[in-house]
């Protein structure tokens, strides 16, 4: 069976080059690294673990065994999403979006504007409140990640650069949209995903050398 | 391979060493972190701290009697990972809960911060004590705010004696955070530490001295013609009481940055005792040695604690802990 999180890898995968890129002009260029490596531990380990919730799992991968800063506030959305899942609310996903925005705004102290990850989420988050089908959720987070191209950065990994990073969006926010897309489209084989996230994605306007 | 003694095992080698030498603390591997074997029968609430290495004896050397419970060491200079911050908690919270002491810096904020998000979903009650004493950060424009550094100790070492009387965990917060708020630091460098790759990590010419560096080679704001050490004293002790809200006593802290003599410390010591006499500031209690050092610094930081009475009698309880001077009453 077809997952999430099969999806995101192959997304993920598909972004890597393009992740590092934005990551190279905002921070220190590990997010797509850190973001492929986790999703493919997960699924390793959803493959061995048939019995337990995908999203619980990838949430113990990101949380125990990811590197960074990122990584473990990744798995502490996919810890809410899980836990909002296995409540058996059909609108878990509002639940969860919102639990989990809440949980990396306690840990990382960091708000709306902030240039993070946080900037896709929350918009996204609330726009799932109002009850949209999931696709409208993660076009909502994919049009708000591209939006901090025009950020400035007072927290997170981009607060070092300043300005330098003006011009390409926030790695993070984008790897929120990769996300939410990946769960969105259960439509959408693994094999496209890859391609079809790509094609949502600009390249830096001034290639690094 | 590294200019300084080490390895390219990083911290591993030091930590089993530490283990070997003090049989005393536990060393846990896989996630890495460090318990005491000698708790106090009394304490109801588990005390964990943790940061970058290249400070020892912070944080392992506080794990002991009247001190820490457990202490999570990170790779030289970087935050450790969640996991290890939740292992050690587990394994050392009491009947309340958990109290993690956490220096001001992104990484062990968030660090720290994830390990109680996921020890409060198992039900475990923690919560935070932050250290930011560090004066020279107090100004900056971004949002990070002071940075924690050798009052980290003080702050330790008082909510270890409050945490052996039996305080729950509310208690033990509004002690620590207080302690916290009364203790500030400056530090100064003449030369910086050497690099895992070899090389000092900035250059300062004999007659300049970084006034305010960071216990990880952070640059100061100012780098200024050195001054005579008297006057530099002088210079560090007024900016830091201006910073209290009430400075008639304060416990003095004099910290080497890793590379700065016995001799040397004693001097400033002595030169900070003197200043503090002529300003009308009773000196409640000093201590000196290298607490919180960075690698291999040449410099010190002075930390003033203006404590309350109830916070010198834990500041003056007996520990026993690696990294904690023996004092003979």
């Amino acid at each position: 069976m077809t997952h999430a999180i099969q999806r995101a890898t192959a997304a993920a995968l598909g972004a890597h080059v393009i992740l590092t890129e934005y990551d190279q002009l905002s921070g220190d260029g590990d997010f797509g690294d850190n973001l492929c490596e986790g999703l493919q531990r997960a699924v390793r380990q959803i493959d061995a673990r048939p019995h337990e919730d995908p999203f619980a799992v990838t949430a113990q991968v990101f949380l125990d065994e990811v590197g960074g800063t990122s990584g473990p506030l990744l798995g502490l959305l996919f810890n809410e999403l899980a836990k909002a899942r296995a409540s058996g609310d059909p609108r878990w996903l509002s639940t969860g979006l919102e639990a989990g925005a809440a949980a990396i705004q306690r840990v990382g102290e960091a708000q709306r504007g902030d240039r993070t990850l946080l900037d896709a989420l929350v918009p996204a988050a609330e726009a799932a409140k109002a009850d949209i089908a999931p696709s409208a959720v993660a076009d909502v987070a994919l049009r708000a990640a591209l939006d901090t191209a025009a950020f400035t950065a007072r927290r997170g990994r981009s607060s070092y650069v300043g300005a330098r990073a003006l011009g390409v969006p926030d790695p993070g926010a984008v790897g929120i949209a990769i996300l939410l897309w990946s769960i969105a489209h259960e439509d959408i084989a693994p094999e496209a995903a890859g391609a079809a996230v790509t094609a949502l994605l600009p390249r830096p306007a001034s290639p690094l050398r | 391979m590294s200019s300084l003694f080490l390895t390219d095992d990083g911290v591993d080698l030091a930590l089993r060493g530490f283990a070997r030498v003090h049989p005393q603390v536990s060393l846990h591997a896989d996630p890495t972190y460090a318990t005491t074997n000698d708790r106090h029968p009394n304490r109801r609430v588990g005390l964990v701290s943790g940061g970058g290495s290249g400070h020892e004896p912070l944080h392992v050397g506080m794990v002991g009697r009247g001190l820490l419970d457990a202490a999570v060491p990170g790779r030289i200079f970087a935050s450790p990972h969640n996991r290890q911050v939740l292992e050690a908690s587990r394994r050392v919270a009491g009947p309340e809960g958990v109290l993690h002491i956490v220096k001001n810096y992104t990484g062990d904020r968030i660090n720290f911060g994830i390990a109680a998000e996921r020890l409060r979903d198992e039900g475990i009650a923690v919560q935070r004590v932050l250290v930011d004493d560090d004066i020279a950060t107090e100004n900056a424009q971004t949002a990070t705010g002071r940075r924690g550094t050798a009052g980290t100790v003080i702050v330790e070492k008082v909510l270890g004696a409050a945490a052996d009387e039996g305080h729950g965990l509310d208690d033990l917060v509004e002690v620590g955070a207080d302690v916290a708020r009364r203790s500030r630091s400056v530090a100064v460098a003449r030369r910086a530490q050497t690099t895992l790759s070899g090389g000092p990590a900035f250059t300062l010419a004999d007659d300049e001295l970084e006034y305010g560096v960071g216990i990880h080679g952070e640059r100061a704001a100012e780098t200024i013609p050195r001054p005579p050490l008297d006057v530099l004293v002088g210079r560090m002790l007024d900016d830091l009481l201006q910073r209290h809200e009430e400075q008639r006593g304060v416990v003095l802290l004099v910290n080497g940055l890793g590379a700065t003599t016995q001799l040397e410390l004693l001097t400033i010591a002595e030169l900070a005792a003197e200043h503090l006499g002529s300003r009308r500031v009773r000196l409640l209690d000093v201590l000196v040695g290298t607490f919180v050092p960075a690698l291999d610094m040449s410099g010190f930081s002075l930390t003033t604690s203006a404590m309350t009475s109830d916070q010198l009698h834990y500041w003056r309880a007996e520990a026993d802990a690696p990294g904690w001077p023996r004092r003979p009453r």
